[in-house]
């Protein structure tokens, strides 16, 4: 008798942390408008784009038959150009990402979760396939792909500072990486050389918390990982500031350089500004890059 | 003891610990304050970065010197500093300690005991043994330990009397029958009496005398006396001083029965005199109740003055010539005296003959003109040994032949045949006013309204001695009010009636103050040694020393003749004394008493009463300490950055202590009673059930809605009440839903829902179960009710009748739905003898409105309605459920109206008959 009170329990639990993520994504991704998105031409789709007259070449099969029945010209029933596009997520679990100095403030994590999957729904919503680098998520269409994407983005790791997923890239898909990008450099540098090796362009989008771009520290402090695998002692924590800064700025630099040499677009965001900034960022960086 | 610049110490050697401050210092410096940890995940950006300075971050030197002063005070406190060490141990050998010990000390007794005290404490270092000997109450000496004594001072308290003859004698020989010599401390109350010289010569004889007095003079309240109208006071004091101000406060029960302050009067002491005078003018309803008068910040017996029968309700016999007289209450000429006298005094009821040996104070003849000569002898007697006859004029009066021709012994004056009347119809000149009263008059200072006019009076014939006998007149000269002495007593006669036939004056405010200085009202008796001869008292309420009044229990009695004469003492102690229905008190002070202040021999050091205590400073360093290490705490709070958990300590406890909760309270009341007096409010009782409270709230919102469209009652925003704590006036109306589980009001609450259905409230009883059960005790709701309702004070109930006044309010309606519909609603039942009226189809019912209605329809749930207007459960179904709610709503707005009009709609029912007397 106690086992399924425990299960229901567990599975309660797991159950309630779907919705609301996925609520709120979809929240979010209802803020953006698809104005832009249809390709606005004739091609290969479902939709209907136009009737045109028919012209030497275009097969006997092709005419329309109902339009044409109406009058003595024989008409061809054009469909809009839908291309789905492949678009691979990254979302960086790792444990570093679980951390928000402020009661009142997102965890990093969080806000990187609730970007990545809005993009996911306003993609599928526009036609897209939407997947997770690596080999655990395929890109795929469709509603039930959200709710995959939401389970996947639900799973904590505890590693610190996560390398990036570049493995089985689709060649010339799109890619948004989100994450705080403060571990090893060089993991970013190859998952962005090989995508762009195999054309793969993207968005990688650099999630901090308010404190980790002030440093309002004082004292004598230990600063600690959260998995805590790093930790730095200091008497003077205030000290510290300017040169702290300096680094800061100085991996930023390094994440644009590795950009601009890849193709690829940087985006930063805090966890104190609005989500929705954010979001549209991503989304006009990756319209952009389809058109 | 160590003295150290005027500060002693009492372990010195603590004091040492200074010495390892330094060491402290430099270990403090050396270690650093502790690390806080934080996470971050951008540690990885800090790697490798280096302090610029090697030294450690070392505590500023501020908070060194912070923790320095704290270790410093703790090592200070810990060595027991003492402020003012006393060192004057002199003298040697055994100490007696005389204490006068009576009232005149009282005021000033804990600071007598405090320098005692402080002395004892001395003697006890000395190690000299000590005796205490109190010259009130004088015993034989006991030379103890100054501690013993100590333990046993709070025990010592001052009498209410000064030492007589019996104490100084028993003092004296107390003294002489101590072995060998010693010195003596005489604490003196500073009044003088027989026999302290010798107790003075007794005790020099023996070793030095010091004397302790406070130099303040001692106070005394005389007794109070009562003298045309006004009560006189007397303050004295033991020394001529300075102009000075006294409070006089009279003290009685209020009508609730609590003892309370009546009246304030000033006194003021002129430069140089001792006593000082002031006599409170007060309406006799007050003065009745005044039980003892004493001066404000004087804690002692003498400063306290009993009162007793003196002012207490007087008897009055009122006797008119023609009685009886059926239906005419107003034109009873003794209405008005009645009137007057009803607060004051009690009667005392039957024929002249039968009320005199009951011996009233005052007999009333209001237009009487004939006695008997039986009646005429006794009532002169009477007079003779102290009454007061007071005589009305009247038609009967003015038409006999009395005192026609000689002066009446009943009667103060001569009087001419048939009186006059001025300002009627059939006269000459205007109706008279009141000439101002003469010095002499016992209304002097009485201010007259001008309306009082005299239009008939009975004239006094012109005599030698009328100019003395009159104390009112009329503004043209003529007698009004005329008075003369017989024995003891007075006879007073108005020339006008006691009735409002022949002036105004039984109409005003002056004629309720001219009986009062007539002593009618209250009187001031004092009793002679001849009344008391022979007579036996018994102590009911005896004084102690500090003026308060306590149970004499089985003290006891006195001989009459001892509360007049005898000196006060422990065998006839001040208070209350008791015998039959009479009370006596006997103050401290006598009358005409003087406060003689003592005067010490030259060669007797006198000194004043303060004492330089002294004062241990242990506690507050240590005290200090402790605010500097909280101080420490917050400071290296601050340094280390974790201030901003501090601060949110720190508020939470700001929050805890300025919690004014008493206020809020208070507060709260007073917005509830303007919230629910501002509108009409509906409110409905709090039952504990939240999901019913809400529907019953909701319920009642929609009726005021309902109201306030369809009617001119408009309500607002319906009220919980919880009946433990709200006031219930507010409301015309109480819902009071069911439930099985609500808890049963406490007995004050349910007197306070007694109070409201008395007082015109009405409470509808909800079951809400008319589904499953009718009402009565089938179901839990209704056996709860029954619970509930139980102690109420519910009169007998039937179901609503058809012609009801509820039926036809503002709808008119047959039946009632709530929610359920056809469970029959009760209300209070007709009385037996109501009848239908001329023909017309319903009864005039209760006059007054049904304090209950009692049903089971769950009428809140048909009302009920969310903020939108949308009726939040449904009824019935479809448009046979519309209707029913619409039925509802109008039970409700019936209701409303039948609460807020009474009966005024069952009255409506004459208005075609008024119509048609009307002619229209």
């Amino acid at each position: 008798m106690s086992v399924a009170p425990t299960l229901r329990e567990r599975s309660e639990a797991e159950a309630s942390r779907l919705p609301p993520l996925l609520a709120r994504a979809e929240h979010l991704a209802g803020t953006v408008l698809l104005g832009e998105h249809g390709r606005r031409r004739a091609g290969l789709g479902d939709d209907f784009w136009q009737y045109r007259p028919a012209q030497t070449g275009d097969s006997k099969r092709m005419i329309d038959h109902r339009r044409s029945a109406r009058g003595d010209v024989q008409y061809v029933r054009e469909r809009e150009w839908q291309i789905a596009q492949s678009v691979m997520l990254w979302v960086d679990q790792g444990a570093s990402m679980r951390f928000s100095s402020d009661r009142n403030l997102p965890t990093k994590v969080d806000r990187a979760r609730l970007l990545g999957l809005a993009t996911a729904i306003l993609l599928v919503r526009g036609g897209e396939r939407v997947g997770l680098t690596g080999t655990t998520l395929p890109p795929r269409r469709g509603n039930e792909q959200i709710l995959r994407l939401t389970q996947a983005l639900s799973q904590d790791t505890d590693v610190d500072y996560a390398p990036p997923e570049h493995r089985a890239m689709i060649p010339h898909a799109r890619a948004v990486f989100i994450s705080d990008f403060l571990g090893d450099l060089s993991e970013v540098e190859l998952a962005l050389t090989k995508a762009a090796d195999r054309g793969v362009r993207g968005v990688l989008l650099q999630v901090l918390d308010p404190s980790e771009e002030n440093f309002p520290y004082r004292g004598r402090t230990i600063f600690e990982s959260v998995a805590g695998s790093l930790r730095h002692e200091t008497l003077k924590a205030g000290d510290l500031r300017d040169r702290y800064l300096e680094r800061l700025a100085r991996r930023k630099d390094d994440l644009h350089q590795l950009c601009r040499a890849t193709g690829w677009q940087l985006g930063l965001h805090h966890t104190g500004d609005s989500a929705q900034a954010a979001l549209l960022w991503i989304y006009r960086a990756l319209d952009g890059g389809t058109r | 003891m160590t003295v150290l610049a005027g500060i002693g110490f009492t372990a010195p050697w603590i004091l040492l610990g200074l010495l390892a401050l330094p060491v402290l210092w430099l270990i403090l410096r050396a270690v650093p304050p502790a690390p806080i940890r934080r996470l971050f995940p951008a540690v990885t950006l800090l790697l490798g970065l280096k302090d610029d300075e090697s030294v450690s971050d070392r505590t500023p030197w501020w908070l060194l010197l912070l923790r320095m002063a704290a270790a410093a005070a703790i090592i200070i406190g810990l060595a027991g500093p003492v402020l003012n060490p006393s060192r004057d141990e002199t003298g040697t050998g055994p100490l007696l300690l005389v204490l006068d010990a009576s009232w005149a000390g009282a005021s000033r007794w804990p600071a007598t005991l405090n320098q005692i005290d402080a002395q004892l404490t001395d003697s006890g270092r000395a190690g000299r043994p000590v005796a205490i000997l109190r010259l009130s109450e004088p015993e034989a000496p006991v030379f103890q330990s100054g501690e013993a004594w100590r333990s046993r001072l709070p025990g010592l308290a001052p009498m209410p009397w000064q030492p007589g003859e019996q104490q100084v004698a028993a003092a004296i020989e107390a003294i002489s029958a101590i072995d060998g010599g010693f010195d003596t401390n005489w604490f003196s109350d500073a009044l003088d009496y027989d026999g302290r010289e010798a107790i003075l010569a007794e005790l020099q004889s023996r070793g030095n005398v010091t004397v302790y007095r406070a130099p303040t003079a001692v106070m005394g309240l005389l007794p109070s006396t009562f003298e045309d109208g006004a009560i006189k006071l007397t303050a004295t004091r033991s020394e001529p001083g300075p102009a000075q101000s006294v409070t006089l406060l009279a003290q009685g029960r209020d009508p609730a029965g609590t003892m309370r302050i009546l009246q304030t009067a000033t006194a003021e002491f002129a430069d140089g005199a001792t006593q000082a005078e002031v006599s409170l003018a007060l309406p006799s309803e007050l003065r009745a109740r005044i039980t003892r008068f004493e001066i404000q910040g004087q804690r002692s017996a003498g400063a306290v003055s009993l009162t007793d029968d003196s002012l207490r309700r007087r008897e009055v016999a009122l006797i008119a010539g023609r009685r009886n007289r059926e239906g005419l209450e107003l034109l009873s000429p003794l209405h008005y005296l009645t009137h007057v006298l009803v607060p004051t005094a009690d009667f005392v009821d039957g024929a002249l003959l039968e009320v005199l040996p009951a011996n009233p104070d005052v007999i009333v003849l209001a237009d009487v003109a004939t006695l008997s000569e039986k009646e005429e002898a006794d009532l002169v007697e009477w007079i003779e040994k102290g009454g007061l006859l007071l005589r009305f004029a009247g038609p009967r009066m003015a038409a006999s032949d009395l005192g026609r021709h000689e002066e009446e012994v009943l009667l103060p004056v001569r009087l001419r045949g048939g009186g006059r009347t001025v300002g009627g119809a059939m006269s000459w000149g205007e109706a008279k006013g009141l000439a101002p009263f003469p010095e002499n008059s016992p209304f002097y200072g009485l201010s007259i309204p001008d309306d009082v006019t005299v239009s008939t009076q009975v004239m006094a014939q012109p005599d030698p001695n009328l100019a003395d006998r009159v104390i009112a007149s009329l503004s043209d000269g003529t007698p009004l009010v005329t008075r003369k002495p017989l024995g003891l007593g007075q006879v007073v006669l108005f020339h006008v009636t006691a009735d409002a036939e022949w002036s105004t004056l039984p109409l005003s405010g002056l004629f309720v103050e001219m009986l009062d200085r007539l002593a009618v009202a209250s009187a001031a008796k004092a009793r002679t040694e001849a009344q008391l001869q022979g007579t036996a008292w018994a102590p009911a309420q005896v004084l102690d020393g500090f003026g308060g009044l306590s149970d004499a229990g089985n003290l006891a009695g006195v001989d009459g003749m001892e509360l007049v004469s005898g000196r006060i003492g422990p065998d006839l102690r001040p208070g209350l004394y008791q015998s039959g229905k009479e009370r006596l008190a006997l103050n401290v002070l006598p009358e005409k008493a003087e406060l003689q202040p003592a005067v010490w021999p030259a060669d007797v050091p006198v000194k004043g009463q303060e004492v330089n205590r002294e004062k241990p400073l242990g506690g507050m360093l240590l005290a200090l300490a402790l605010v500097l290490l909280t101080a420490d705490v917050v400071a290296s709070l601050a340094l280390s950055g974790r201030l901003a958990l501090a601060r949110a300590a720190m508020f939470v406890m700001a929050a805890i202590l300025a919690a004014p909760q008493a206020h809020a309270q208070d507060q709260s009341d007073t917005e509830f009673a303007i919230n629910a007096s501002k509108e009409l409010v509906l409110a409905h009782v709090l039952t504990g059930d939240r999901k019913v409270d809400e529907i019953a709230r909701a319920g009642l919102r929609g009726l005021s809605d309902t109201l306030f469209y369809r009617t001119s009652v408009e309500p607002a925003e319906p009220i919980g009440v919880d009946l433990e704590r709200d006031e219930l006036a507010f409301f015309p109306l109480l819902y009071w839903p069911i439930t099985p589980e609500q808890p049963k009001p406490s007995a004050e609450a349910y007197a306070r829902l007694n109070t409201y259905l008395r007082s015109g409230g009405m409470i509808l009883f909800d079951t809400r179960d008319a589904d499953i059960a009718r009402f009565g005790s089938a179901s839990p709701n209704g056996r709860k009710l029954r619970e509930l309702a139980a102690p109420l004070d519910i009169p007998p109930l039937e179901p609503v009748p058809r012609d009801h006044v509820l039926t036809r309010t503002f709808y008119l309606l047959q039946d009632f739905p709530g929610r359920y519909a056809g469970a029959e609603v009760w209300v209070e039942a007709a009385p037996a003898d109501a009848e239908q009226i001329e023909g017309m189809p319903f009864r005039n019912l209760n006059d007054g409105v049904t304090p209950v209605v009692i049903g089971g329809n769950d009428w809140a749930g048909a009302w009920a309605v969310d903020r939108n207007g949308q009726s939040l459960l449904p009824v019935g179904r479809g448009y046979a459920g519309e209707r029913q709610r619409e039925l509802a709503h109008r039970f409700g707005v019936n209701l409303v109206m039948h609460v807020l009009t009474g009966n005024y709609k069952s009255d409506q029912v004459h208005v075609p008959a008024l119509l048609d007397r009307l002619g229209q």
